[in-house]
């Protein structure tokens, strides 16, 4: 019998779209809530174009759910080793964004353009990517993610110690990492009509 | 209506700008570095902290790109941090995930450009409904 568990035995990219000629050998994860789940698509496509493994963790349509199930499923498959990296959106980019970043062993960039987004890579080495999918346009976008996955972090004494710093902000708690039912009592509140406009 | 202010060195030079436009519109401006904070860790985590026990429900922190206290400060249980470089974003994420903070970053938004964001921000209350659920997820987060 199916669960509504997300399984990430499951959870595998998908090498049978890249060309073996441009494969790049690297996993993008690829997490979107669904007011901009058709960018993800184009994303999607965009990437594989190059020869990048996508790791598609959801949302898959266009039916209302939240943003922090995404951002901590791209978390959990970064920090699991199953994607080298995450690019994650929403409407601003901030709601996933923040979530993504409040997994331990994770650095969420979130970015409104080129700049930051090869900063992010070069000086924090950031780890997931987030931006706005209804704010930001297709090409912009397309650019954006290419110019932060052809970044590469540049390694010195100042931002090794920001690095480490960052990362010791939050206390870890490993009933979050890889815990598919963390936010299942919200869930079942949301599901119960307790939430309401 | 309080603000919660805090800059790094980069930042410091608009940090002013913002403050004396807002203290100018009437706002109550809470500088928490009136000398710049060594750097955008130990600022964004002084307005953090400041907003996290104080209750006041806007702030602004200044770096060079916005990123790094975005990145810093949402590592804090209960924080929310937008980086904001344009208006829509600025007013969004004031409705939507009542942002606790906004991050702009001095070598990317402009003044002027600082302003009208900040007062998209500042004039938009959060909308809770729906998105509390969302905001309840991500409390639940470290």
């Amino acid at each position: 019998m199916a669960t509504d568990k997300y399984d990430y035995d499951e959870d595998r990219a998908q090498p049978e779209y890249v060309d073996p000629k441009i494969d790049k050998h690297t996993i993008v994860a690829l997490a979107n809530d669904h007011i901009v789940t058709d960018l993800k698509m184009l994303i999607s496509d965009h990437l594989k174009s190059e020869g990048y493994r996508v790791l598609d963790v959801g949302t898959y349509d266009h039916t209302r759910t939240h943003y922090p199930i995404y951002g901590k499923r791209a978390a959990d498959a970064v920090n699991d080793g199953r994607a080298d990296c995450a690019i994650v959106l929403c409407g601003t980019g901030i709601g996933i964004g923040t979530a993504a970043d409040k997994n331990d062993g994770i650095r969420a960039a979130i970015v409104g353009n080129i700049a930051q987004a090869v900063y992010a890579k070069e000086q924090l080495n950031a780890n997931v990517l987030a931006f706005a999918g209804i704010v930001l346009g297709r090409d912009f976008v397309f650019d954006i993610v290419d110019y932060y996955l052809n970044a590469k972090y540049k390694p010195d004494d100042n931002n090794k110690d920001l690095i480490d710093r960052i990362n010791k902000i939050a206390t870890p708690n490993p009933d979050q990492t890889d815990n598919p039912n963390f936010f299942d009592s919200e869930n079942k509140k949301w599901a119960q009509g307790i939430y309401h406009d | 209506m309080q603000v919660v202010l805090g800059s790094d060195k980069d930042g410091f030079e608009l940090k002013e700008f913002v403050k004396n436009n807002l203290t100018k519109q009437g706002y109550d401006v809470i500088d928490l570095t009136p000398t710049p904070a060594k750097d955008f860790i130990e600022s964004s985590l002084a307005v953090t902290h400041k907003v996290l026990e104080s209750g006041i429900k806007k702030a602004i922190m200044f770096d060079a790109y916005g990123v790094g206290s975005t990145m810093a400060s949402d590592k804090v249980k209960g924080m929310v941090t937008a980086n904001v470089e344009e208006e829509r974003t600025g007013h969004m994420t004031a409705l939507h995930n009542g942002a606790k903070a906004i991050a702009i970053g001095s070598g990317i938004v402009g003044p002027q450009l600082a302003l009208s964001i900040i007062n998209r921000y500042l004039k938009t209350d959060y909308a809770a409904g729906r998105h509390q659920v969302r905001l309840n997820m991500l409390e639940e987060m470290i």
